[in-house]
């Protein structure tokens, strides 16, 4: 006990040292939390993937993409689809979408989303279930059925100058009668769409969506009836195939049945990409944690090697000599590690934004370029924090005092006369 | 080459019976100790004199059990140190043997209570026990009135006096000062050699000084050169 009172008293031998060097064991400590918050971004953004996909299945017409006005692609589901769809058993939920693209610069086009504001705003070519984040402004709502309202992408928004400034009056205007190599002209009058949001997808085809409620959809296209798109949710995973079973015998002759498998594409590319390299930078702050706190301690011990001689030479036993510097180390790393949370609850979102679009978004294939805009990076502190945080005190305190230690071990009373 | 020996006759705390220490410097074997016997009565104060390099400090370190002779066997309290493991000789330290530096040594974030009761601590006694006896300590050596200074506030003869406090926290029957006046003026020192005089009235003092005219007023004086002693 005595010694671990003597180990915290240290501490406040000077407090100009004592806030470098909570500053420099900080420092890693805060990378330490920026790339955890990271690595948990990208693990809830593929649980909530799962969540959606994984018991979920796609319809749309027999060989058909669905898009109303793309080439060879057009033919939709019938309207009463949806209603037979409703009745199978094990069927949780049935989310109907229309489908439209729109021409933007060169050969590129955005694509149009009717969806109805309750359901999942799912991204094409992604698993067909992305998780956009809104980014400014809001989310569809229920009030917004029939209006001429959007969510656009970031990559929209940048296509057509929409900037968050300027989102409270900004408009987006779609014209139908606008082609391109793959898109025909559909003989309706040009329709101004209120943007009351721009969202992140994650990935940049995701990002060059536009949603609006499907009401919108149908009076802007004219398509009075019919579905470009199903998703079809059972009630779990497990129960997936026997859906799909009924689903094809019900509407196989019209209907192409698609189990969406980008998840996996997800996991295996984003996911492990962001968990790997979240694990280096987390394994890099450990090391430098260590490292900080190997010098500290050396210094600390060589600064008082006639102190631990002279307590030798009073009677104290090695290991309770140990034990108080054990504890000032423990301490410092506790109070490093108290700095770090606290300017990561003030900056860690911002700082994890900007770690991620410098050290991780140039690992990830391409089209995740944007990933870091989609993730919710900002600070969340819960048990599972809480227990990193004091594991890697311990570990940097044990694992850096260690050379330190034998010193003190080693050292001899002696040291107490050599002072003089 | 004859043994130097010097013995008295009362009941001895210290026995060293042809001790030596050999350092390796630099390839160089240099003898710190040569050959050595002493005893030393239990109480009494004995000066141990001599030009620097002779070997002083090193006896005490050896007396201390802060270092291993060599050859030779050192008997303190009744105890061959030789016989005593690494780790007993830290709780031998505890209770037989008190230690007075030059330097003072206190530990610099205690106040002189604190660094008083340090030794107990170490040493097991019970949180008021050991204040109790800190209080009264420092009262004797005239500290009472500065328990909760820390060593930056005190003069360097009240540092010494309150090392000299410590030195006796755990009751020991010996206590070694090494230089104990080397960094205080001569007024001071007096007052420090005063304090050991009277110390050692009750139990054996070793002091090691270069302060003839202190050593002087030792109840024996030690001569050390080259590591061996001379009688007087």
């Amino acid at each position: 006990m005595t010694m671990l009172r003597i180990g915290a008293r240290n501490l406040w031998r000077s407090k100009l040292r004592l806030v470098l060097v909570a500053a420099l064991i900080g420092a890693p400590f805060f990378l330490l939390l920026v790339m955890q918050s990271i690595g948990d971004a990208v693990q809830r953004q593929t649980e909530a993937l799962k969540r959606n996909v994984d018991n979920t299945l796609q319809l749309r017409a027999r060989g058909s993409m669905g898009h109303v006005n793309m080439v060879g692609n057009e033919a939709i589901l019938p309207q009463d689809a949806l209603a037979k769809i409703k009745g199978v058993e094990r069927v949780a939920r049935v989310e109907p979408y229309l489908l439209a693209m729109t021409p933007t610069e060169g050969h590129n086009f955005a694509m149009i989303v009717g969806v109805d504001p309750r359901d999942t705003r799912r991204l094409e070519s992604h698993g067909e279930a992305g998780n956009p984040k809104i980014l400014f402004g809001r989310d569809l709502s229920e009030g917004d059925r029939g209006k001429r309202v959007a969510i656009i992408g970031q990559g929209v928004a940048r296509w057509a100058g929409i900037t968050p400034e300027r989102l409270g009056g900004a408009t987006l205007t779609l014209d139908p009668r606008r082609t391109h190599p793959v898109i025909f002209a559909l003989d309706r009058p040009p329709v101004t769409l209120a943007v009351v949001g721009i969202y992140a997808s994650g990935y940049v085809f995701g990002d060059m969506q536009i949603f609006m409620p499907l009401d919108t959809f149908r009076e802007v296209y004219d398509v009075a009836e019919g579905i470009s798109w199903l998703y079809v949710r059972a009630d779990s995973a497990e129960n997936l195939p026997a859906v799909e079973r009924q689903l094809r015998t019900m509407l196989g002759h019209v209907a192409d049945i698609i189990s969406p498998t980008t998840v996996a594409e997800f996991q295996t590319t984003a996911t492990a990409a962001v968990q790997r390299l979240a694990n280096v930078g987390i394994g890099l702050a450990a090391a430098l944690m260590v490292v900080v706190v190997f010098f500290v301690m050396l210094l600390v011990v060589r600064e008082r090697a006639w102190e631990i001689g002279t307590l030798k030479a009073l009677g104290a036993s090695d290991w309770g000599i140990v034990t108080g510097f054990l504890t000032e180390a423990v301490l410092l790393c506790a109070i490093g590690a108290v700095t770090a949370a606290v300017l990561f609850g003030l900056w860690g979102g911002p700082l994890a934004q900007l770690v991620f679009g410098l050290g991780v978004s140039p690992f990830l294939p391409s089209h995740y370029s944007t990933l870091a805009n989609s993730l919710s990076l900002a600070p969340r502190f819960g048990a599972a924090t809480l227990a990193v945080l004091v594991a890697a005190c311990l570990f940097a305190a044990i694992a850096g005092s260690a050379w330190s230690m034998r010193q003190i071990i080693r050292l001899s009373p002696i040291e107490a006369i050599r002072h003089e | 080459m004859s043994r130097s020996a010097v013995r008295n006759d009362r009941s001895a705390l210290i026995e060293l019976r042809d001790v030596s220490k050999l350092y390796r410097k630099g390839g160089q074997a240099i003898k710190a100790l040569d050959g050595i016997d002493l005893t030393v009565a239990e109480k009494g104060m004995v000066a141990v004199v001599g030009p620097s390099g002779s070997g002083k400090s090193t006896l005490l370190h050896v007396i201390g059990a802060m270092d291993r002779p060599t050859a030779g066997e050192v008997i303190v309290a009744g105890r061959s140190l030789g016989t005593i493991p690494e780790a007993g000789l830290t709780d031998f330290r505890r209770k037989t043997v008190g230690f007075v530096f030059q330097g003072f040594n206190l530990i610099p974030n205690l106040d002189a209570l604190e660094n008083v009761m340090l030794p107990m601590e170490f040493n097991g006694v019970a949180r008021e026990a050991r204040r109790e006896r800190g209080r009264e300590l420092l009262s004797r050596v005239g500290l009472a009135e500065r328990l909760e200074h820390k060593p930056r506030e005190l003069s360097g003869g009240e540092q010494q006096r309150v090392a000299i406090a410590r030195a006796l926290a755990n009751d020991p029957p010996l206590i070694l000062a090494d230089e104990p006046t080397g960094n205080l003026d001569s007024k001071t020192g007096e007052m420090i050699y005063g304090l050991l005089r009277k110390i050692s009235r009750e139990r054996t003092v070793v002091v090691v000084t270069h302060a003839e005219p202190l050593a002087a007023t030792a109840d024996r004086i030690v001569h050390i050169k080259d590591g061996r002693l001379e009688s007087h």
